[in-house]
């Protein structure tokens, strides 16, 4: 499953990041530390499709649809 | 001589840090991709020392043409002969997200033979949330000196210093690691050290769960919104007044002093007249700078991004045209500038495209102005709302919108990219606003323009007023040269229902909007010499301009491009002289067309 369903305060671990090299917000995505096996969490889920919050460790980021559906994590733990 | 280059990645606190090493005032603010353009200013204690102060990058591999040229110019720097020392600055409260970078450029350091030091910022937040950090393990993996400092505070700012300046290249772990390696030392490094506990994630997640929440998120969304266009209006107000009683006591207590005559004459129209009439509006724009500068430190403005970012698409921009577009009802230039964070060039242009419609603050005097003279000082809604301030929210709106639409047409005629840009914004954490340096900024905002508009605005005002005293002696405007000029341009403006005076004040307002309302004052004041010295709006309504010629008047300034500025710096940083001369020749039509519209819609009544 993709970062983008992961649901509020649930966390899971990064299994990789799809997009290939050529694509610069894969590229990005690791640069800032989505890696295999890195745990990664959502904080929130504002309405209406905007963009979603991730923690990564101590950074948080705002990630849209697009961008957060090239993270494909393993498997689904409850924190 | 040596270099000290300041880099890492955004929002770090690298701005902060080189304001303290130079003793300079670069823009610090909370929000990632500030710093635009490598700066420089020598060491205070050691002025034979030049800093250099880096745009925040989160890694070697740059995605847009500005961390590029960033990049190179770190790579650069790296190649010179000449001896710098590399300064990694980290947010030890966000430790993970900057040290792939740190890394990379460690490598790249010790290819080149040059020193590296990491700066370990924000210790003061970790010392307050009594958060530990493992300093002398961190130092062993990263087998280079790390030094903790608070730019905030200055602690360990003198010992940094004194590092910077001793550092001398050592053998690096790093020099011949590759990229792959790269990515997992700096995985284990962040496990191993990273302060545990997500107690700062947890603090902000709450504010962020209000702030951001489907329903809250909205209701506090339109509220700040609210109030920040309110307190442009009514926190300047009593500022503006003041300026106005000064520049009014100055001229009753000046002018008789010049002996009568030409001098007098200029004195009075040109310089007190013109150049007074403008500088009344700058309180406000220092006021705008303050709030928008506070709302900036204090984290919201990337939670608003992310808020407009789902409807600022369907126009065809992005939520990082929220910021540009925010600092675009203060002043076209600086939103400009804001632009550059946004990666992708598509959605950018689009957002130079919405940039020249947002109600800047140079519009602000045109507006004031036209709406003393034709809307009565009344209140609405049994005495809580006043008309001329709704009138000019009105304006506003009207301009934002119309703003919004055109990107939207602009976005759907245009190439279209095939991919839709990505959207990744660190949000960094809720801060309160260091309001100090926001007031320096305020002040330095205000006197630029004071500075830069003011010349001009003096310039134009002394020219005008040149030609319409001469060849009379400001006897009969009508027979002056200014009014053949204006019998010249009269053909464009008279479906409008305006005069050749209007004429001539909008030519001149090309340069710069403002200039407008300093052309008109110097124009009347030669016509009126002889009556008391009466206030702008009142020798306007007495002259006689109609409704719908003011209505043709506002809506031709809420569209057409008239700022040198703004063109010139369009061109420059689209790099397309063509698209900002597009820009300006379509918004002079489309403001041409919708005066006229607008002109005759309101003669019918
Ligand atoms: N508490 C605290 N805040 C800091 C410290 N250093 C910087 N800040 C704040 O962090 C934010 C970012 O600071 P900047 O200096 O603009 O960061 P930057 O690295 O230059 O950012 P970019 O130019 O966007 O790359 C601002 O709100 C600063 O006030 C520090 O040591 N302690
Ligand atoms: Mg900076």
């Amino acid at each position: 499953m993709s970062l983008w369903s992961l649901s509020v305060g649930a966390s899971a671990s990064v299994s990789s990041v799809t997009g290939g090299t050529g694509n610069a917000a894969a590229q990005r995505l690791i640069d800032i530390g989505f890696r295999k096996g890195q745990t990664v969490s959502c904080l929130l889920q504002p309405g209406f499709g905007a963009p979603r919050v991730f923690a990564l460790g101590n950074a948080t980021y705002s990630l849209d649809k697009e961008t957060a559906d090239l993270v494909i994590l393993t498997d689904d733990r409850p924190s | 001589m040596k270099n000290v280059l300041l880099v890492g990645a955004p929002n770090s606190g690298k701005s902060a840090l080189f304001n303290r090493l130079t003793g300079l005032q670069h823009k610090v603010a909370n929000y990632p991709g500030i710093t635009i353009d490598v700066g420089s200013g020598a060491l205070r204690s050691d002025t034979r020392a030049q800093v250099w102060d880096f745009p925040g990058t989160y890694s070697l591999n740059a995605i847009s043409g500005e961390e590029e040229v960033a990049i190179d110019a770190l790579r650069s720097a790296l190649a010179d002969e000449r001896p710098a020392v590399v300064a990694m600055v980290l947010d030890a409260t966000r430790l993970e997200k900057g040290l792939t970078y740190c890394l990379q450029v460690a490598r790249e350091a010790a290819r080149s033979k040059k020193p590296f030091l990491v700066l370990l910022n924000m210790m003061d937040i970790l010392e307050h949330n009594e958060l530990a950090l493992d300093l002398d393990g961190l130092r062993a993996s990263l087998g280079v000196p790390v030094l903790p400092v608070s730019a905030r505070t200055g602690n360990g700012v003198e010992a940094a210093e004194a590092a910077l300046l001793n550092a001398s290249a050592a053998q690096s772990p790093w020099a011949d690691t590759p990229d792959a390696l790269i990515e997992g030392s700096a995985q284990q490094i962040a496990d191993r050290f990273v302060p545990q506990g997500e107690l700062l994630v947890r603090r902000q997640a709450k504010i962020d769960s209000w702030l951001l929440g489907t329903a809250s998120g909205g209701v506090a969304f339109v509220v700040i919104m609210t109030l920040f266009f309110q307190a442009i209006f009514t926190w300047s107000a009593p500022l503006m007044d003041g300026v106005e009683a000064f520049i009014l006591g100055l001229g009753a207590w000046l002018v008789p002093l010049v002996p009568e005559g030409i001098f007098a004459d200029f004195f009075e129209d040109a310089v007190f007249g013109g150049l007074g009439a403008f500088l009344v509006f700058v309180p406000q724009i220092f006021v705008l700078t303050l709030i928008i500068g506070a709302l900036e430190d204090s984290g919201y403005l990337a939670r608003a991004a992310l808020i407009c970012h789902r409807p600022l698409s369907y126009f065809g921009l992005s939520g990082k045209s929220f910021v540009p577009l925010l600092s675009g009802v203060a002043c076209a230039i600086p939103a400009i500038y804001a632009a550059r964070t946004m990666s992708s060039r598509q959605e950018r242009l689009m957002t130079y495209v919405a940039i020249p419609l947002m109600p800047c603050s140079a519009r602000l005097p045109v507006y004031a102005l036209l709406i003393t003279v034709l809307i009565p000082d009344t209140t609405a809604f049994g005495g809580l709302l006043g008309w001329q301030g709704l009138v000019m929210s009105g304006i506003y709106f009207f301009g934002i919108v119309s703003a919004l639409l055109v990107a939207s047409v602009a976005s759907r005629l245009g190439e279209s990219e095939s991919r839709k840009q990505a959207f990744i914004l660190e949000l960094p954490a809720y801060r309160t606003p260091n309001i100090l340096p926001i007031i320096h900024a305020s002040v330095n905002r205000a006197g630029h323009f004071i500075q830069k508009a003011g010349s001009i605005i003096f310039t134009v005002t002394v020219v005008v007023w040149f030609l319409g005293y001469f060849p009379n002696g400001g006897e009969d405007l009508s027979a002056s040269w200014l009014a053949v000029l204006g019998t010249w341009i009269q053909p464009v403006f008279e479906p409008l229902g305006l005069d050749w005076r209007y004429g001539v004040a909008i030519l001149a307002s090309f340069l710069a909007r403002e200039v407008f309302v300093g052309t008109l004052g110097t124009i009347f004041g030669i016509e009126n010499a002889d009556d008391d010295p009466a206030p702008l709006a009142e020798r306007i309504t007495e002259s006689g301009l109609t409704a719908a010629s003011g209505a043709a008047l506002v809506v031709f300034f809420t569209i057409a491009l008239q700022c040198v500025s703004t063109v010139a710096l369009l061109a420059r940083e689209s790099k397309s002289t063509g698209f900002a001369m597009r820009l300006l020749l379509s918004y002079l039509v489309l403001a041409w067309i919708a005066a006229f519209a607008v002109h005759g819609l309101v003669s019918l009544f």
